[in-house]
């Protein structure tokens, strides 16, 4: 019977914590977590998109498809859902040639084999006519040779380094190793006698590195790396090793997703190391607001951050627009970077298909992204490009930001990456080949 | 550093500050260590949610200050009290179920809740970085050339407080008495009238509160990451394993172990890579010291 007494109690018991750990999740669900850019200025007019001719479109949907990594820890699936916002807002101002946009967006969790189904499905399938708005980490890697094969021109933003080395990809962003350099470019700035340099140890790393040691040596100045595996388990450990490597004259660059890099910098703050270098750097993951809000003020002005997009609430007329078009068509999505890049890829994708004069086919959809130069945005530093060439690197000129009250704000303007990269040099002889491609 | 052949030693100034980190981590993993062993000689379940749990309560933690306005001291101590309640609704609902049935089915079960609760972190909380700084982690002194904050003293002096508080419990105390009788022979000490299922919950509700001060301690000393946090319980339960889920003596020893080992290869740079190996290499060589004069027996091969 006691058994029992001691059951019953225990079931109240339960009962009740049941209803606190019920009350801390609902608190925890309703919170506010990710509206960082709540408070970023928005029109309220009806922002003006594609033709903005202000009618619907109508008619048989042109199809665009998208592939983006999502999985626990890793969420891509904003930016293809900002390009789509973007779609929306043209579909509501006359679409193309009257015609609405309509996106199919497939989700992987970077299975190889999965990633080639979503493409074969997005091509055979669902018959898209275009790929516009890839966001993966190794889709790049497996799906580039079936893109060449099919005749498609994709736009993305991606990791891997097919994305910026092939003819049929090429990406609003710059990628690890091209944002590496440029934080490394930031820290040379510093004059610096040593650059120590860590990233996550995941495929790739050689290729990687082979960037940010390219500008070092260059520039005369020693260059150590490191790889660590995420998720550092250590950070403490970590930025004590980093910053003992760098010596007092040195600077350190990390190249890791936004929350490998906090924990690395906020070890350093802790222990009081981030004194005890003279500069420290991060490649474009930092560049969120996030970050900045994060991270104390010990870090204002002495964390230079790649940027290789604007700040969200630059007041240029494309940063206005994006900030107007994610308000109105995708309020539940953060501005950011990646709902930047998929902003502007909507806007590339977009004015490539309004160039088209006859039928909107896949053939002339892709040749009209493959046309596409001397694109101008507020967004990125210098005009965008595809154009016929055997690799893709078309943003290649960046700004350097630093943390300041929580967010992140402009601290060098729009600087070329070093040509010491030698793809960078490459992706500058195309560009002096053809000076049309940006606008020259 | 100091060049011997093909080892590249990092010299002792160098070393030293990595004592400060592997000390402070250690302490933790003697903390979450000593609760798994507790539970596990209570109720026989060796929890494998307890990362998941702690990483939870930091979390809510994290909202409550952040987006609910919550003070910090209140926040955290929400956390710790998180842990101890899902810990308990889950031995509740679950021990008694899972009582009768192999040891290898009640860790798998806790799996399940491990995996639940990670899903529900990454559903509620996305990949964004968020940071967890305890006001104890700012101000910092310096020990000869070691540079210590009171966030690595307290997980410290917490691992050496729980450990020898808990050994001092279980001798001196009725219900710690009612724990190692379960822990002999759960059956033998039913029958002599040990409340079984109350002992139990008392263990399941201290395990948890426990996680709750681990994932507290850790989000601030390791990072705010769920999924960081979660699979840190690997180095606490190499800490439990050496001590063969027996000991909390050893279980602290072993845990400031793997965390000082942890540390200390860090700026040793043939090993850095592999540092996160330590613990599972430790567990390894302890259980196959441990195991060196059994002899093995192959069922039907005698004779």
């Amino acid at each position: 019977m006691r058994v029992n007494s001691d059951w019953n109690r225990l079931r109240r018991v339960g009962l009740l914590f049941t209803a606190a750990v019920a009350a801390s999740l609902l608190i925890a669900a309703c919170g506010d977590d990710d509206d960082d850019g709540g408070s970023a200025n928005v029109s309220s007019d009806q922002p003006e998109c594609g033709q903005a001719t202000g009618e619907p479109a109508s008619g048989q949907p042109i199809k665009i498809g998208a592939i983006a990594t999502k999985q626990p820890g890793t969420d891509f699936s904003e930016g293809p859902l900002a390009a789509e916002a973007y779609f929306n807002c043209v579909n509501d101002n006359g679409g193309i040639q009257g015609r609405p946009i309509e996106m199919v967006i497939e989700t992987e969790q970077t299975d190889p084999g999965q990633i080639a189904n979503a493409a074969t499905k997005l091509a055979e399938s669902e018959k898209v006519l275009g790929i516009f708005g890839n966001f993966s980490i190794i889709e790049g890697a497996v799906n580039h040779t079936y893109y060449e094969q099919n005749g498609f021109n994709v736009l993305c933003a991606g990791i891997a380094p097919e994305a910026y080395s092939t003819p049929n990809m090429a990406c609003v962003n710059m990628g690890p190793r091209y944002s590496s350099d440029g934080a490394v470019q930031a820290v040379l700035n510093q004059d610096v006698d040593k650059v120590v340099f860590d990233q996550s140890n995941v495929p790739g790393t050689d290729y990687i590195v082979a960037g940010p040691r390219a500008v070092a040596e260059d520039a005369g100045v020693e260059f150590e790396d490191f790889a660590d595996t995420p998720p550092i388990q250590d950070a403490n450990s970590v930025a004590l090793k980093l910053v003992q490597a760098a010596g007092e004259n040195g600077g350190v660059v990390l190249n890791f997703t936004p929350p490998e890099a906090l924990k690395i910098l906020q070890a350093a703050e802790q222990q009081g190391l981030a004194d005890q270098v003279k500069a420290w750097g991060c490649s474009t993951p930092c560049n969120t607001d996030f970050v900045a809000e994060a991270l104390g003020t010990v870090w204002d002005d002495k964390l230079l951050v790649n940027a290789e997009l604007n700040v969200t609430d630059a007041d240029d007329e494309d940063s206005q627009l994006y900030r107007d078009v994610l308000s109105k068509y995708s309020p539940d999505i953060p501005l950011g970077s990646f709902t930047q890049m998929g902003f502007v890829i909507g806007q590339v994708a977009t004015e490539a298909m309004q160039s088209i004069e006859g039928e909107i086919t896949k053939e002339s959809v892709n040749e009209a992204v493959l046309n596409v130069k001397n694109f101008d945005t507020g967004i990125l530093c210098a005009p965008w490009y595809f154009g016929e060439a055997p690799l893709h690197i078309p943003n290649n000129i960046d700004w350097t930001t630093t943390p300041e009250g929580g967010k992140m704000v402009i601290k060098e303007d729009c600087f070329e990456i070093s040509e010491a990269d030698p793809d960078i040099a490459e992706v500058r002889q195309i560009e002096a080949d053809d000076p049309s491609l940006i606008g020259e | 550093m100091v060049e011997l052949g093909f080892l590249d030693l990092p010299s002792w100034s160098q070393l030293q500050p990595f004592i400060a980190t592997g000390l402070a981590l250690g302490g933790v993993y003697a903390l979450s260590g000593v609760g798994m062993v507790v539970l596990y000689q209570t109720t026989g379940v060796l929890n494998l949610a307890f990362g998941a749990v702690g990483a939870m309560g930091a979390l809510i933690a994290w909202e409550l200050v952040n987006n609910a306005g919550m003070a910090e001291g209140l926040a955290y101590l929400v956390c710790i009290l998180f842990g101890g309640a899902i810990t308990l609704l889950y031995g509740a609902f679950f021990g008694a179920a899972l009582a009768g049935r192999d040891p290898l089915v009640k860790a798998t079960a806790s799996l399940g809740l491990l995996l639940i609760l990670l899903g529900t972190m990454s559903w509620i909380w996305s990949d964004k970085a968020r940071s967890l700084t305890l006001p104890t982690s700012d101000p910092a002194f310096t020990v000869g050339e070691i540079f210590v904050n009171w966030t690595q003293l307290i997980a410290l002096g917490l691992g050496i407080v729980v450990t020898f508080g808990t050994l001092a419990f279980l001798r001196f105390t009725n219900l710690g008495t009612a724990m190692r009788a379960l822990a002999n022979d759960r059956e033998i000490a039913a029958t002599l009238g040990v409340p079984v299922r109350k002992v139990e919950a008392q263990a399941w509700l201290v395990s948890g509160l426990l996680a709750g001060a681990a994932g507290l301690l850790l989000s601030n000393l390791v990072g705010l990451d769920a999924a960081t946090l979660t699979f840190l319980v690997i180095s606490s339960l190499a800490a439990a394993l050496i001590a063969r889920l027996r000991s909390l003596p050893i279980t602290f020893f072993a845990a400031l172990v793997v965390g000082l080992v942890t540390a200390m290869s860090t700026p040793w740079t043939p090993v850095s890579e592999y540092r996160q190996m330590a613990p599972f290499v430790l567990a390894v060589i302890a259980l196959l010291w441990i195991s060196r004069k059994r002899e093995v027996t192959i069922p039907g091969a005698s004779g």
